[in-house]
């Protein structure tokens, strides 16, 4: 009797242990790093040559990855379409960017925009540790990177940027802070004359379209660029932009059709001039439903 | 007595239920000056449990030194107030001290404080001010001091699930800050007018001798 108990002991340890071990030897999944910081639970994961830092414990939500061979291919489609920022704005020479994860975009700056100075804020410290640890993350001349919030980091800075990135947004979490319009207002008045700022969210709920309405509250243009292949959008807004969505092929062709391995052709084609939202409610600091909105599926 | 009840019942629930929707709203507030980070909650639940324990003793005492509702509810009164001011006096106080104190933990503790200290600690006086009522009366009460915290906690389940799940996606924080404190006041004037220390029949403060009320 006892030798059965232990037999189903052993049988139960392997049906719940067995599947994950298949899975990951299936896919050549493997974790390289799980823990918690103060803001979030990370892992960082590896599958073939491809090495992803995941928030949350939504393992299928991959939310920066980089091709360990080509750490300039874009993995995500979101993460090509934020460079759509220079068919609006080509002649830039500052950028910042709100929010680091892996290090891919400032690695694209780094590798193929030298000429351009970007500014990275994060928020979690540990993030930078493993972006510098496993994504090959690092701070060449010409890129800085702080450590802060970056509604406090912008509110405290005195620096203006031609373009200003914003890419610090989970699928199921915003820092609600940094959906407002007053903070959109804080972002114009550290952007240069005819600066923009690009938004990173994702299209399907309905934060998306109150995003798009307070980007139009405060901006004179706003445009948006709609994933192809991923339900990733992006939105461009500026007070005036050098270019408007009829001479962004223009301009692309200028740029040389590519920034890196980025096509910057494939991304004009995903630009939408002008995007209907039905009931979207512009979202100030007083009121600020970003994270119920963000639930709602459209 | 039984509307001595239904006005204790309505004191513990409202009070309760508004510590809580100020408490979930509080982030909100904080948020656009001190960031959206852990530090903030933590600012906020310590802050508030700074408050509870204020308002805790401060009932207690004054629940001995002075055992009449009318007295509680004037506090409430001017908590009522207190609330009804945050939505004006919140940008300022937190700008002025996120220009003014540059570690976030800190700044946000400081804010906290400054906004939240008087309002909540007098809310926090409900629960124990009534069991001090209740254990005054010197005979068998209904409301047990379990009880009493029983049916404020019951306020306060109902004050965050409303803020957190429905009315932040409906009003505007401000809007929903001055709601609480028109119900707080609401609340503490009609526990004013229904006299309920003329029905209770309370012995004086310290000196345990009956007072003159009728006793129901």
């Amino acid at each position: 009797m006892k030798g059965n108990t232990k037999t189903g002991m052993i049988f139960l340890a392997l049906l719940l242990f067995f599947p994950t071990a298949q899975a990951m030897a299936a896919t050549g999944s493997q974790i390289l790093y799980e823990s918690d910081s103060i803001y979030h639970h990370i892992t960082v994961r590896q599958e073939g040559m491809e090495r992803c830092m995941i928030f949350g414990r939504q393992r299928d939500l991959r939310q920066t990855c980089l091709d360990l061979e080509k750490p300039d291919a874009s993995v995500f489609e979101y993460t090509a379409m934020m460079f759509a920022g220079f068919l609006f704005r080509p002649d830039a020479k500052s950028v910042c960017l709100i929010g680091l994860g892996g290090g891919y975009i400032p690695t694209v700056f780094r590798m193929h925009l030298p000429q351009v100075r970007l500014h990275t804020v994060e928020v979690d410290p540990l993030v930078e540790k493993l972006a510098a640890k496993y994504f090959g993350f690092s701070i060449p001349a010409g890129q800085t990177l702080s450590i802060d919030d970056g509604r406090q980091f912008l509110k405290k800075s005195r620096e203006r940027y031609d373009q200003i990135w914003l890419d610090a947004f989970n699928s199921d979490y915003i820092p609600a802070h940094m959906a407002t319009k007053e903070f959109l207002m804080l972002v114009r008045s550290r952007l240069t004359d005819g600066g923009i700022v690009v938004q990173n969210l994702f299209c399907g709920n309905r934060l998306y379209d109150a995003q798009i309405a307070t980007m139009r509250s405060v901006f004179a243009k706003v445009f948006v660029f709609e994933g192809q292949r991923s339900g990733s959008c992006i939105i461009v807004a500026s007070d005036r932009p050098a270019t408007d969505p009829p001479g962004l092929k223009k301009q692309a062709q200028r740029l040389g059709g590519k920034i890196g391995r980025i096509d910057l052709f494939a991304q004009v084609g995903k630009c939408k001039v002008s995007v209907a939202v039905k009931k979207a409610p512009i979202l100030t600091d007083d009121y600020n439903p970003a994270n119920l909105l963000i639930m709602q599926k459209k | 007595m039984p509307i001595v009840y239904a006005g204790f019942i309505l004191l513990l629930v409202s009070f309760g239920a508004a510590v809580m929707s100020l408490e979930i709203l509080s982030s909100n507030l904080m948020s656009p000056y001190f960031g959206g980070s852990i530090y903030i909650w933590g600012s906020i639940i310590s802050s508030f449990m700074v408050h509870f324990s204020v308002g805790y003793v401060m009932g207690g005492w004054l629940s001995r030194r002075f055992p009449r509702i009318s007295v509680l509810a004037a506090f409430l009164v001017v908590c009522s107030l207190w609330v009804l001011m945050i939505p004006v006096i919140y940008q300022p106080v937190c700008e002025f001290i996120s220009e003014n104190i540059v570690d976030v933990r800190l700044g946000s503790l400081a804010a906290m404080n400054v906004i939240f200290l008087v309002p909540i600690s007098i809310m926090a006086m409900v629960s124990p001010y009534i069991i001090g009522i209740t254990t005054a009366l010197q005979r068998q009460s209904g409301l047990t001091a379990g009880m009493v915290l029983f049916i404020s906690t019951v306020g306060s389940f109902a004050g965050t699930n409303a803020t957190a799940f429905y009315l932040i996606s409906l009003f505007p924080v401000s809007r929903i800050i001055v709601g609480v404190g028109i119900a707080c006041l609401a609340v503490s004037l009609i526990v004013l007018l229904l006299r309920l220390d003329s029905r209770i029949g309370l012995p004086d403060a310290d000196n345990g001798s009956s007072s003159q009320g009728s006793c129901i």
